[in-house]
């Protein structure tokens, strides 16, 4: 597209104290010879963007540029279809980030480098808009509307209805015989609303009927998933009897030690390939597709979780194996089938409740344990009391967990005179006089260690998730049928905690419910209305061509240039999300829809062929290349930071926001993630002369905060290679580093920068400067 | 090796404690808001947080065996504070209620006395065992009965003789109940405290002489002062109507034993020197006992419309064993202003019925003296004696030879 730039320079904020806006005027008609170039000191309001579209229409200008504001800040006003609009934040990464003292001795000379720092930014953005190009939206020929349901539990249950009121069809999946789950084994359960003080009546038999009247949802029992391939808006899932083998059973990839020989070496292409085979005999390849598979646009994972059983040598010191020592799931068994006793009859007349195993070592709470199981605990000491006035229940905790509501829960069983409750470590149960059990606890509230005699001990064990022994969806996707890296959750169906409930590492994909951590029914059921809009959502962003969370506003997807692909399955590998597959010879076979756009596999790519329209190679080499790096200043040295833009650069903002300033040297690039950082942008500042580059993105490793789970962990390996390019360059390579940082660091902003450049400034110049 | 303390909690203590107004026990969490706001708690040994766990978890014998239960007013700042609604002050309320019929000898007095019905039925046996006596006096001294003739003289119905001959074997048994209960409560609170034992596994105690002097009369002195009464928060008006109660009733305790010498002794050993009752009106102690009858009636009256506000507002609750005690106290106080009243208006009919339900009153009043609530002022008196001398136990001031200088209390 043939491009009339508009550049709007907004003079509020202090911007017009801090930068001569004259000569940034001057710069960008003159020397960056942009046809229209305006101020204004009010540019963010109606009479600004009446403004800017007024040059919309009778200049014609169709590429605008706001310098001001941080691109963080979003303004309607100036969405204009077909025109691409790209905004710097000359306001925050210039005016505030490096405020002047006009009374210091070189005040002059600290605005000169304020003034270059300006002029820097618009020739870095005024490249970008020469390359860059408006995104256009990925169309599906067809978006399938219906959800799969994977699970028939409180969970799956209510995604279904859910989806079946938002008007979606949904087919529920169950492998059992019948729909309801663990949640119809109950006798009582805990309450789902007020009156939480009370133990309630199951209402899963109520959840099941609504289901079974609902003609907009299909029951599937007895089955489960042979292999899901296929994209969101057109899921194909081919389902089977429980239990039984298909040929379209997903294959499943070598490991990392299955490529190696006995010797540690790694197997040749070849071998794999047979190695591969052997192991997926009777299976279709992955890229097969099953003509008779279902269709759906998205699928909600509600399949919930197993009872944990210790291994028979497990807790020893709390008896387990002996007579009267049970779980909490036996109890639970034993109390739906009407009589809590022991299997040599013995009469239960009190129990005592264990919640954490460790003794006094550990005072964590069983595996796989949670607020649930403290919940359960307070459940199952009333539900006996209820049917034995004259019992008593123990319940020895080292965390009572009963979270929001649930304190009236605690609260209303807490009444009941015969339940005792103390925080202890649990050091022995032991055959205690007459057929008794002795529960030894220390360092209880009583002020001493006890002694308890009682029928029968629970161990109130953990909800295991069902991803944590099996792949449960079986994708037929170039990475595997199973969700990569749960053992970072243990186990649970999740990727990122705290930023993105339900969001797996599958687009498309939702998780609710005890897959995703140990949840009460009340909580399952909201669970199951987040993951079911979520499905939702994703369908309509397919529908419309953009990106699901976190980029939701994003059209663009990655364009590859196949001619120069050399098979290296580099991007194949790293996509965080599997969006990619691949071909027989290994060429990789995009799949927009599963695509969150972070441009991972654009830095992964060592032929640079990967890109976005507005966001690639070309462009941020060019941004690079625009700095004007001074060839004989030592005072003017330049570095360049690549800047997160979930993390480290709202940090950057805020950090300008709160007046923390850091040194003018450094020129700052946003970047989508930094797994999109390519090694050729770090060999193009250093080729132009630039004295150093610093990486700053998320928090990675077992706590990771990375948008794109795996991104800040791909950069600092990539980092290596950098390293080793650097030093065939002669230089050394702690001119290139990463650093990590959280949204709320702000104020560890400048000491990052200044050390870095402090750093680079000890350093001397790039040697390669002025060639 | 940790040494196990076996625990078997008492289900049926829980339940007293529950039903005698402590019903909101179980929903303490032990954030101990309650000891630190309270204004008599001390920080060697805060309570009633502990009291609360104890209680939670049926142990009755540590409750039995901790002062501090008594040396609560009740005041009701724990239960004001109280983050989730278990009213501690209420609960120890509920304790003390249960102590007292734990220490009762025999128990089931402490039962009968405990219901409004039993202490009617008392009023009425005492008033029965005093219509018989009477009866039988009158047969002794040839006046009428049950209307005497003449002029309306009490002592012409019942003198000090028979009164004495009933209520003297009375007064014995019960002292000897009181000592028992004391006794028991002094061994529990003295192991409660773990103060050391004597080499047979005995409470020690201090000498009648000492325990008189740097004991029980500063504790008196404290009491007859409310000086710890008065730090209550929250029902801090309560001090005045149980302060007068309290000084009425040392008054006719006076009173009566001015009239005992003067009556019983003097005047029956010279029948003719007209040492006898009533005295007159502008008599000295004559007057007192007016008073004292006024200052009783007007104190319990003013704890009876406090109580009544204070459970109204929700800072404590009350049980019947509060009311039954407040309603005894008046009745004695209204039925003995009355018969006075009715003595000096000369109204034969009323006056003698209404001076048996007055001496029906007394003695039951003085029958429950360690039976009902009206305990506390044995146990509360104890317990602040009991915190003196522990305390000077365990400053190595006394008893076993600890007073030797420089030997450490432990």
């Amino acid at each position: 597209m043939s491009k009339k730039i508009g550049l709007y320079i907004y003079t509020g904020d202090g911007i017009a104290d801090a930068v001569d806006v004259d000569k940034l005027v001057e710069l960008a008609t003159g020397d960056l010879n942009i046809p229209v170039v305006r101020t204004h000191d009010n540019l963010y309001s109606p009479e600004g963007a009446a403004m800017v579209k007024a040059d919309i229409e009778k200049e014609g200008v169709n590429a605008v540029l706001l310098a001001g504001l941080s691109p963080r800040y979003e303004f309607k006003d100036f969405d204009f279809p077909g025109v691409l609009v790209e905004k710097v934040g000359i306001r925050e990464l210039v005016a505030w980030s490096h405020p002047v003292n006009p009374e210091d001795e070189n005040a002059e000379a600290q605005k000169e480098h304020v003034q270059e720092l300006a002029e820097d930014y618009l020739r870095m953005y005024a490249a970008k808009m020469g390359k860059a190009e408006l995104p256009e939206p990925y169309k599906m020929e067809q978006v399938n509307q219906r959800i799969l349901v994977i699970g028939g539990g409180v969970t799956g249950l209510t995604a279904a209805l859910e989806a079946a009121e938002a008007g979606h069809e949904a087919v529920i999946i169950e492998r059992e015989s019948e729909l309801g789950g663990h949640a119809a084994k109950y006798r009582k359960q805990i309450p789902i609303g007020p009156d939480y003080s009370h133990l309630a009546d199951p209402i899963v038999g109520d959840l099941i009927a609504r289901v079974q009247a609902n003609d907009k949802i299909q029951v599937k029992t007895g089955t489960e998933i042979a292999r899901i391939g296929g994209v969101p808006g057109a899921f194909r899932a081919s389902l089977k009897p429980a239990g039984t083998k298909s040929e379209w059973d997903a294959p499943v990839p070598l490991t990392d030690e299955e490529k190696l020989d006995e010797n540690g070496n790694e197997l040749s292409a070849e071998d794999q390939k047979k190695k591969y085979d052997e192991k997926n005999e009777g299976r279709q390849d992955y890229m097969q597709e099953d003509p008779s598979a279902e269709v759906f646009g998205a699928i909600v994972l509600a399949s919930g979780w197993t009872p944990y059983e210790p291994a028979d040598d497990e807790f020893p010191h709390l008896g387990w194996g002996k007579n009267g020592v049970v779980t909490n799931w036996q109890l639970e068994e034993m109390a739906s089938s009407g009589q809590i006793k022991r299997p040599d009859g013995r009469a239960v007349k009190s129990i005592a409740f264990v919640l954490s195993p460790g003794a006094k070592e550990d005072d964590a709470d069983f595996p796989y344990a949670s607020a649930v199981t403290s919940l359960v605990a307070l459940k199952q000491a009333k539900m006996f009391r209820e049917s034995n006035p004259d019992g008593r229940a123990y319940i020895f905790y080292q965390h009572m967990r009963t979270p929001g509501q649930y304190e009236y829960f605690y609260k209303g069983l807490q009444d009941d005179a015969g339940i005792f409750l103390t925080k202890g470590a649990v050091t022995e149960v032991k055959d205690g006089a007459a057929g008794a059990l002795t529960v030894n606890v220390e360092n209880t509230i009583l002020g001493e260690d006890i002694a308890v005699d009682v029928d029968m001990v629970v161990l109130a064990t953990g909800m295991v998730p069902t991803t944590r022994d099996e792949a449960v969806v079986n994708l037929a996707y170039r990475q595997g049928p199973a969700f990569r890296d749960l053992d970072l959750f243990g186990g649970y169906c999740d990727s990122n905690f705290i930023c993105f409930p339900y969001e797996t590492r599958r687009t498309g994909i939702y998780a609710a419910g005890g897959v995703r951590r140990g949840m009460t029914i009340e909580e399952s059921i909201e669970d199951a209305t987040g993951a079911t809009l979520k499905a939702i959502q994703c369908l309509q962003a397919v529908d419309e061509g953009h990106a699901v969370h976190p980029r939701t506003w994003d059209y663009d997807f990655p364009d590859f240039y196949f001619q120069r692909c050399t098979q290296c399955k580099r991007c194949t590998e790293e996509c965080p999300f599997g969006a990619l597959d691949d071909d027989e010879k290994g060429t990789p076979k995009p799949n927009p829809t599963r695509c969150r756009r972070c441009g991972t596999c654009m830095g992964a790519c060592p032929e640079r062929i990967i890109g976005f329209k507005d966001y690639n190679i070309d462009i941020v080499g060019s941004m690079i290349k625009a700095i004007e790096v001074p060839d004989d200043d030592e005072d003017k040295l330049r570095m360049i930071i690549f800047a997160c833009e979930n993390d480290a650069y709202p940090a950057l903002d805020q950090a300008a926001r709160k007046g923390n300033a850091w040194s003018p040297l450094v020129r700052i690039i946003p970047v989508r993630c930094l797994g999109s950082v390519n090694v050729s942008w770090i060999k193009d500042a250093m080729s132009s002369g630039i004295d150093g580059a610093l990486l700053l993105g998320c928090k990675y490793g077992d706590d990771y905060q990375c948008h794109f789970v795996k991104g800040s962990e791909l950069a600092n390996r990539r980092m290596e290679n950098v390293a080793e390019t650097l030093n065939s360059l002669g230089m050394e390579p702690e001119r290139v580093k990463l650093a990590q940082i959280a949204i709320d660091e702000f104020d560890k902003v400048p000491g990052i920068i200044n050390d870095f450049v402090e750093e680079i400034v000890g350093m001397g110049p790039n040697p390669f400067k002025g060639w | 090796m940790a040494e196990y303390k076996r625990v078997e909690p008492d289900l049926d203590f829980i339940k007293g404690v529950m039903e005698s107004g402590g019903d909101t026990l179980n929903r303490c969490y032990q954030c101990a808001t309650c000891s630190v706001v309270c204004p008599l708690s001390t920080p060697e040994s805060p309570f009633p947080r502990k009291e609360m766990l104890w209680a939670q978890w049926g142990l009755a014998s540590k409750v039995s065996g901790d002062a501090d239960v008594w040396l609560c007013h009740q005041c009701g700042d724990c239960t004001a504070y109280c983050p989730r609604g278990a009213r501690p002050g209420d609960v120890l309320g509920a304790i003390r209620a249960n102590a007292i019929r734990y220490y009762a000898r025999p128990r089931a007095l402490a039962g009968i006395l405990s219901k409004p019905s039993g202490v009617l039925g008392m009023v009425i046996a005492g008033m029965v065992l005093f219509f018989v006596a009477a009866a039988l006096w009158a047969k002794v001294t040839g006046e009428a009965f049950p209307f005497p003739e003449g002029y309306v003289e009490y002592h012409k119905f019942l003198s000090v003789v028979p009164i004495d001959i009933v209520v003297l074997p009375i007064v014995g048994l019960i002292a000897w109940a009181c000592y028992l209960g004391v006794r028991d409560f002094w061994g529990d609170i003295y192991r409660g405290a773990g103060l050391p034992l004597s080499y047979n596994g005995t409470a020690s105690s201090p000498s009648f002489g000492i325990l008189m002097t740097r004991y029980l009369w500063p504790a008196i002195k404290e009491i007859l002062s409310h000086e710890r009464f008065k730090k209550c928060g929250q029902t801090s008006e309560r001090v005045k109507g149980h302060l007068w109660a309290l000084w009425a009733f040392i008054i006719l305790f006076a009173v009566t034993v001015y009239v005992m010498i003067y009556a019983d002794v003097l005047g029956n050993l010279w029948p003719k020197a007209g040492f006898h009752t009533p005295l007159p009106l502008w008599h000295p102690v004559k007057i007192a006992g007016n008073v004292g009858a006024i200052m009783l009636i007007a104190g319990i009256w003013m704890i009876k419309t406090m109580r009544e506000n204070k459970t109204r507002e929700g800072i404590l609750s009350s049980s019947t064993q509060d009311w039954i005690l407040i309603w005894l106290i008046f009745a004695v106080g209204i039925t003995g202003l009355g018969a006075e009243i009715i003595r000096l208006a000369q109204v034969k009919v009323l006056a003698y019925p209404v001076y048996l339900v007055h001496l029906g009153c007394v003695i039951t009043l003085f029958v429950s003296l360690p039976y009902s609530k009206f305990a506390h002022l044995l146990y509360r008196t104890t317990a602040y004696v009991h915190q003196h001398y522990a305390e000077d136990i365990r400053a190595g001031k006394a008893g076993f030879g600890l007073e030797k200088p420089g030997r450490p209390a432990h």
